[in-house]
């Protein structure tokens, strides 16, 4: 068969009850073992591009639909999903979300069950797409207690068992660490190299340059802006809107006026200075169980803006539930401005430490963003005029002041996002501690609001987790490196990065951009994003 | 998209499951939490999980939801199976979910009173069942039953679901613009 | 952690039957002993049932809260029954009998006079009561214990339920630890906002609709959830087919032993009610001496 495993044309697609098309005169084709990849930024219509794809619509999702979509030549139209998902394979985005099965044997076998294949079979077929991933060791786990990484690698091989010609990858490094994508990569590359063609829709651009996609496609606003070779790629896409590499950053940024950015945060020293402190803090969940932090030792004082970078499961969630007194220590101690958080009530340390929980739609459940961001003050008995004072603030800082009388659960992602953080903001604590605050959101979101953040006045720290290496460069003054629940490094982000090998060693990957400012420090004698860089004088 | 009763595909098999995993986990966890002045046996949030996903996802999801979650908590709580009890937890969300096809915005003044109704039928049907099944069982008389379980039962989830109801369907209004379907 | 099952394996003699077999004889034991108020059959019934539940080999550490509940349950059903309301106890106890207090008597406190329609017969019923629900509850108590909570899908395919039902309690089953979880950082992304449940002050209705910043994230972002997994399933071509189930489970010989017991308990029960009228509520002899 010489078809090509996925042919489009003319696709356009507009949902029922909305009045736009989705995404409008796609044209391309994909060949087996290419690995193509699809960018653009939140509601570029990427996502609507796969489910037409993978046959959710119109099966699931309706809406008019034009234009054509052949598998190996054959039209889809009339074919059900369960003859679509043979040839397609899906990997969605949120792997915790999409494993169906307790254990990763019955996970693995979803596809194989539902199709009623006899029993004797579908197990040597699990093994198989196990082994191929490199995780038939994982076979009788259950899957609750696997980490991100291995949850991935569990989804993919359940696609895998179908055994599927075509793959779909929606955003597929989204909940991982820099270590865990580029493995996750490197798989993706060789199921290509197998034969299978590969469609990785991801707004992590750089990260997966690492295993040179065969095709880019660019889409803005439903349209195809870019269909082509990766050279090609860097000189259409909007540097500001997708992440490209450092270099190509730096050199295009030459052309436009250097960014503004002023953090807010003042050091001051005196009395008050120390804000936080860890005491030899160690902790364990259960007796029998390891030890999640083994013994730390840091203070956070005014003007920090702190980063703390680790890879997954390393205790930096753990450790900042400590500083706000969520967990107390099995040993050791922790001190807000003096005080021992064993003996105070954690909507005291409130007061001190502001806490943004990493998904939004966990915390907020108000009728209005009004209500929402009262709830925190008024938990905290602030009298009522202190109250509207602060959560006006709060909703001009982040920008929302028009949809004030919404429910917060009918905003986007992005906005909700914004108000998790206005919601703690309205309770003035002083330090505003942050976890993966740009998870979820695209590149060109997560910079506007880390800038704004970060420019607002109000706060005398900002603590922020991430596994995204680029933020600490940009915006920290001072880098906790965090590896299984000991911290290996803290201090000025040149000091602590500078160290590759130290990175590595702590699953922590230097990026471009880090390279970059580090050949521009003794110049800059500190990190910059690539856009500022591009106008120091070299 | 048309709404049918008594539908039952991938959506409501999900559906099904979820409603009965929090119901579980609800139950279980606002056991942990010990409310001081109220005393427990009127705090019982939980009960508001098989009514609301019976009037979001209709009566088979809602069924489910109440039956299986019941199930489910009892296994983790260590308190045996009590198959009646079950059932009359189950009917708590059916009843509701007859009048799932029938909403419109979820949070429309008419939506939920007809919601609230359906509710109260659905509790007094339920528990209903449950106690008079338990003169079979236990050959306790009808006195009895109407002061040992079935009032204790019924008041409780009347006034914690009367109250949380409305809460998630405003809630749920909200998200439902959201989603694509 | 908030939720863990119960179950783990025990190496009893009950965990070498199929799950199938031992819900097919709590249930026939469970319709059997209904039909009985026989004191001599329902103790009967009373040591199969605990035979059978100490087989298991769980602990009374372990089941301890669940013997509480029901012992609580118990006692309040019996003493409402038996002494407070003036029922028929089910109408299986004919009315009249040998009155405990024929004089009736009086409260010292409040000077009242009282009439107990208490008899003998009651009493004896009340014990009946307690063979009978404890019997019942060793059998069903047990399961929780006993059963992994894995198997539920499979097994009730196995009795059979169909596919769709069958596979909703086995995801329900894979979501119970994930939506504790969910719940719990829900709980502590409140608290980081001031949030004390503990110290809720105001009337009853005030405390419940404090609920609401815990109980709505939790709902909506497990309905959003949803929808992926409704997805993720859709994909993988879930109810397009008759379904394989991976977990097979196979009758062995014990299996085929005990379901003919439980056949042999519940057709015997319908014989000797129906046929031989025998195992109706009876008193016996020295009881009814005792009143004189």
């Amino acid at each position: 068969m010489n078809e090509s495993p996925l042919t489009i044309e003319n696709l356009t697609f507009q949902y029922h009850r909305r009045f736009e098309p989705a995404i409008e005169n796609i044209t391309f084709s994909l060949q087996a073992g290419q690995v193509m990849l699809i960018a653009g930024s939140s509601g570029c219509g990427k996502t609507t591009l796969m489910r037409c794809i993978n046959g959710l619509i119109p099966h699931t999702y309706q809406g008019a639909m034009s234009g054509s979509i052949c598998l190996f030549g054959k039209s889809v139209t009339g074919m059900g999903l369960a003859d679509i998902s043979q040839t397609v394979g899906t990997l969605l985005q949120d792997p915790e979300r999409q494993i169906l099965g307790s254990y990763v044997l019955n996970e693995v076998a979803f596809g194989l069950e539902s199709l009623g294949i006899p029993r004797d079979e579908i197990t040597p077929r699990v093994e198989k797409a196990l082994d191929r991933l490199g995780i038939l060791h994982l076979r009788d786990r259950e899957t609750f207690g696997t980490s991100g990484g291995e949850k991935q690698k569990i989804a993919l091989a359940g696609v895998l068992a179908m055994e599927p010609k075509i793959l779909l990858l929606d955003e597929p490094l989204a909940s991982l660490d820099p270590a865990s994508a580029q493995e996750a990569l490197q798989a993706f590359r060789q199921l290509a190299d197998e034969g299978i063609a590969v469609m990785i829709v991801e707004h992590r651009v750089e990260d997966v340059l690492s295993i040179h996609p065969d095709v880019f496609m660019y889409l803005d606003e439903g349209k195809m802006v870019y269909l082509g070779d990766t050279d090609g790629l860097m000189d259409v896409v909007d540097y500001r809107r997708i992440k490209l590499p450092a270099r190509v950053v730096l050199e295009r940024a030459r052309q436009d006026p250097a960014p503004v950015f002023v953090p807010a945060a003042k050091s001051h020293s005196g009395e008050d200075a120390e804000l936080l402190r860890f005491e030899g803090v160690h902790f364990q969940y259960n007796e029998n169980d390891p030890e999640v932090l083994k013994g730390l030792n840091f203070s956070v004082n005014a003007g920090d803006v702190i980063a703390i970078l680790g890879h997954n499961g390393s205790g930096k969630t753990t450790m900042v539930k400590h500083a706000l007194g969520l967990l107390k220590p099995t040993k050791g101690r922790v001190l807000l401005e003096g005080h021992e958080t064993r003996k105070m009530t954690v909507a005291q340390a409130a007061h001190t430490v502001g806490y943004v929980f990493q998904s939004p739609s966990q915390m907020l459940f108000a009728a209005t963003v009004h209500e929402e961001l009262s709830f925190g003050p008024k938990n905290l008995g602030f009298p009522v005029d202190t109250i509207d004072k602060n959560v006006n603030w709060a909703i001009d800082t982040v920008n929302l002041k028009s949809e004030m009388d919404m429910p917060p659960l009918a905003l986007s992602f992005g906005q909700q996002k914004r108000i998790s953080i206005a919601a703690i903001l309205a309770m003035r604590s002083r330090i505003l501690m942050m976890d993966e605050p740009t998870a979820g959101q695209d590149y060109w979101n997560y910079q506007a609001f880390m800038d704004a953040i970060l420019q607002m006045p109000g706060f005398d720290a900002v603590i922020f987790i991430t596994h995204d290496v680029d933020l600490a460069v940009i915006y920290a003054n001072r880098i906790l490196l965090v590896y299984s629940g000991e911290i290996v490094a803290d201090g000025k982000p040149q000091e602590v990065l500078k160290d590759e090998k130290l990175l590595r060693s702590c699953r922590v990957l230097p990026t471009s951009l880090l390279k970059l400012n580090m050949e521009y420090l003794p110049r800059t004698g500190r990190f910059f994003r690539a856009e500022t860089l591009a106008h120091i004088q070299s | 998209m048309q709404k049918k009763s008594w539908k039952f595909g991938t959506r409501e098999v999900v559906y099904s499951a979820i409603g009965a995993a929090l119901y579980a986990v609800l139950s279980l966890a606002t056991n942990w939490i010990q409310l001081p002045s109220a005393g427990n046996v009127s705090f019982r949030p939980a009960i508001v999980i098989p009514l609301f996903f019976g009037v979001v996802f209709g009566p088979i999801v809602g069924f489910i939801a109440g039956f299986l979650g019941n199930i489910i908590s009892d296994l983790i709580a260590g308190y045996g199976l009590w198959f009646w009890w079950d059932l009359g937890n189950g009917i708590i969300g059916l009843v509701p979910g007859l009048i799932a096809v029938w909403m419109t915005t979820y949070k429309a003044t008419k939506d939920i009173v007809w919601a609230e109704v359906f509710s109260v039928i659905g509790v007094l049907v339920g528990m209903g069942v449950a106690s008079v099944s338990e003169m079979w069982v236990s050959g306790a008389d009808i006195n009895t039953v109407i002061f040992a379980n079935f009032i204790p039962a019924i008041v409780p989830d009347l006034i914690n679901g009367l109250i949380l109801l409305p809460i998630l369907l405003i809630a749920y209004a909200a998200i439902v613009k959201r989603s694509g379907r | 952690m908030l939720v863990t099952w119960r179950y783990r394996l025990r190496n009893g003699l009950m965990e070498k039957f199929d799950p199938r077999a031992r819900w097919i004889f709590s249930l026939a034991f469970l319709f059997a002993v209904t039909m009985f108020w026989d004191a001599r059959f329902l103790l009967f019934f009373f040591i199969i049932a605990f035979a059978w539940y100490f087989s298991s080999r769980a602990k009374w550490k372990e089941t301890r809260r669940g013997w509480y509940l029901i012992g609580f349950i118990l006692f309040m059903m019996i003493v409402i029954n038996t002494i407070i309301t003036g029922g028929g106890a089910g109408g299986v106890v004919p009315p009249g009998g040998h009155l405990v207090w024929p004089q009736g008597g009086t409260f010292p406190l409040f000077d009242w006079h009282f009439h107990f329609g208490l008899t003998w017969e009651r009493l004896w019923f009340a014990i009946c009561q307690v063979l009978r629900i404890g019997g019942i509850s060793a059998i069903f108590l047990i399961i929780p214990y006993t059963m992994d909570p894995r198997v539920y899908g499979v097994t009730f395919r196995g009795l059979g339920l169909p596919d769709r039902f069958a596979y909703s309690m086995e995801l329900a089953f894979r979501y119970v630890p994930t939506l504790a979880r969910d719940f719990g950082t829900t709980l502590d992304a409140q608290r980081a906002r001031g949030y004390e449940i503990e110290r809720v002050k105001g009337g009853i209705v005030k405390q419940i609709i404090r609920i609401a910043p815990l109980i709505v994230p939790v709902t909506m972002n497990s309905i959003l959830t949803g929808e992926d997994v409704t997805n993720a399933m859709d994909l993988r071509c879930f109810g397009t087919r008759p379904r394989t189930w991976l977990n097979k489970l196979t009758f062995h010989w014990q299996d085929y032993a005990l379901i003919g017991f439980s056949i042999f308990m519940l057709v015997g029960a319908v014989i000797a009610i129906y046929g031989f009228h025998i195992g109706n509520f009876w008193v016996p002899y020295f009881w009814l001496k005792l009143a004189e």
